[in-house]
């Protein structure tokens, strides 16, 4: 599939989901909600880290960044214009910590990514206690739900087009050539910095643009619950267990893990992330190329006919 | 003078702690290239372990020490077996292995943590040893955290003799500089992997039965001692187990002279500090040559 047909398929798929606010009720809609928002993390962090192979911990940071720009301009924002300054925020500071660890790889730059989203999580803590006298901040003006749904679908879908688009431009080629073997992509003429830092910056921007979207949903946010490492781990999770490789497994993964986290949670809390887990090695185990090798599978079995 | 004697101490006494649990993660990942992220719910298995034994049968907590360790060894034996084998015999290569042993890391993460909870409830668990205070040049310490502190440097202090010393200790080392050349001169992978992976869950769990000694426990108690030991072996150098001993003394003498001088808040934001600058300097670790 080239990048035209691709990208129609996204617009129309787009479509389908941008119809579902008159089709669902509210407890549903919340549902496709938080699928679509894991989606557009899954994919904004395979965008940079499936082809480098690069294991970046950081997620959660950008999210938070972006959900405390909205806090901190509401009121004097308008919703979408926090939305893209969150993303635009979580995207220089991915340039900034880029440019310092970016030379890094395997667990160091895990752990360095890993430290840097708690680094900011209590640098803001400390901040707001000392200077603003608050913990967490109420946002008193949200939107309503089928615009904060439209908005969020909105960035996902931005996130799946700029990663079909980097994956077919030079951009795409240069980070898998890194992936393989950084030295000799240098040799070829690519520079490996500069791409890193690109492409770190820009699936820092979805990831940011979708925490100041949903940061309307919370009404109180606080550093504790906008910086949760859960949401950089679960990010990461579904992006490996769809295959980080693709763009298409992330996504679907990232509606299987929706559906099972939000029916689940709710009823069996511990249950559910026992299964979780014991799934989870399951599918390291047998199932290493991710939700994205069953396709992969079938169509090439379909090809063998 | 006093105060700075306390607070030398008692920095000296969390480093303690956290050097344990970090050698034992360090071994597992320079050896093996499994970073396992699960590494604090075995610790806090080690303190239930160690808190059952105490309230049903009354097991003086220090007795039971080499208990804890041989069930915390055989079940890294079995972890290995059944969860990381299969990765390490099948992955193409090194970054393969890390990240998918770090995607198990997260599903036994998951699994321990929650069994815990679904065994034990989410309640804050605890009991009382050896409370009495203990004057040691005009400072005073709760004498639990001074046996703390002591059975925890014999337990590392043991393993960097082993690694020195033995022949099984050579064979990791060698096995840690060239995988390859180790297997050429009769190194045997598979009985040397799980053992690592078992001593280094035993350590955990050692840690963790030591810990169940001065602090309360509850089941998500692992997590913050992950995250300190991966600061502490990045710190030191990935696969230095001497580098893990004095990683984390620096990092205990780090927190404990920050919070003493700015604020207990700012405690993460200290370790993460000194572990980027660490990092941005000397990225290959403090202690590496």
């Amino acid at each position: 599939m080239n990048s035209r047909h691709a990208l129609l398929a996204l617009l129309a798929g787009g479509l389908a989901l941008a119809a579902l606010p008159w089709l669902l009720s509210d407890f549903l809609l919340a549902l496709a909600l938080s699928c679509v928002m894991y989606a557009g993390l899954a994919v904004s962090w395979s965008m940079f880290c499936g082809p480098t192979n690069y294991l970046s911990l950081a997620t959660a940071a950008f999210f938070g960044l972006g959900t405390y720009v909205t806090a901190w301009g509401a009121g004097a924002l308008p919703y979408g214009l926090s939305v893209l300054a969150g993303g635009l925020v979580a995207a220089g500071f991915a340039a900034l910590i880029g440019a310092a660890v970016l030379h890094l790889r395997g667990a160091y730059f895990a752990v360095i990514t890993f430290g840097m989203g708690e680094l900011v999580r209590h640098g803001i803590t400390y901040y707001e206690k000392a200077f603003e006298g608050t913990v967490g901040r109420i946002i008193a003006e949200a939107p309503e739900s089928t615009t904060v749904y439209w908005m969020v679908l909105l960035v996902s879908m931005g996130a799946v087009a700029a990663a079909v688009l980097v994956r077919d431009h030079r951009l795409g080629l240069a980070l898998r050539g890194i992936g393989s073997d950084e030295e000799r992509a240098q040799t070829l003429g690519v520079n490996a910095r500069r791409s890193k830092i690109a492409a770190f910056a820009l699936s820092a921007f979805f990831a940011g643009a979708l925490g100041a979207a949903m940061a309307v949903r919370w009404t109180y946010i606080d550093p504790l619950t906008v910086f949760n490492p859960f949401i950089g781990f679960q990010t990461v999770l579904i992006a490996m267990v769809g295959g980080a490789q693709t763009i298409l497994g992330p996504i679907a993964s990232a509606v299987v893990f929706g559906l099972l986290t939000e029916f689940l949670r709710l009823q069996f809390p511990y249950l559910f992330l026992v299964i979780l887990g014991f799934l989870l090695i399951l599918l390291v185990l047998y199932l290493p190329g991710g939700i994205a090798s069953l396709f992969e599978r079938w169509r090439w079995r379909r090809g063998n006919v | 003078m006093s105060l700075w004697f306390e607070l030398i101490a008692s920095g000296l006494i969390t480093g303690g702690i956290y050097a344990v649990v970090a050698i034992g993660l360090n071994l597992q990942y320079g050896l093996m290239r499994i970073l396992n992220i699960s590494h604090g719910e075995f610790l806090m298995l080690g303190a239930y372990l160690t808190w059952l034994a105490h309230t049903v049968l009354q097991v003086n907590p220090l007795a039971f020490l080499p208990v804890v360790a041989l069930v915390m060894f055989v079940a890294g034996v079995l972890v290995y077996r059944l969860c990381f084998y299969r990765i390490v015999s099948t992955a193409p290569a090194v970054e393969v292995i890390e990240a998918r042993s770090l995607l198990v890391g997260f599903g036994l993460l998951y699994l321990v943590q929650n069994l815990a909870y679904l065994a034990w409830g989410a309640d804050l668990r605890g009991y009382s040893f050896l409370v009495e205070t203990l004057e040691i040049g005009g400072a005073r310490f709760n004498l639990n955290r001074v046996v703390v502190f002591g059975f925890a440097m014999a337990a590392s202090l043991a393993l960097l003799a082993v690694l020195r010393f033995t022949l099984i200790g050579k064979a990791v080392r060698a096995m840690m500089q060239s995988p390859t050349g180790a297997q050429l001169v009769g190194i045997d992978t598979k009985v040397l992997h799980p053992v690592v992976f078992g001593a280094g869950l035993a350590l955990a769990g050692v840690a963790g039965a030591l810990l169940s000694t001065v602090f309360e426990i509850s089941p998500a108690m692992g997590e913050p001692y992950t995250v300190t030991a991966l600061i502490v072996i990045v710190l030191g150098g990935l696969g230095s187990a001497l580098g893990s001993l004095l990683g984390g003394f620096l990092l205990g003498l780090v927190e404990t002279f920050g919070m003493h001088f700015t604020s207990p808040s700012l405690k993460m934001v200290l370790s993460y500090g000194v572990l980027i600058a660490v990092l941005l300097a000397r990225p290959k670790g403090l202690f590496t040559r």
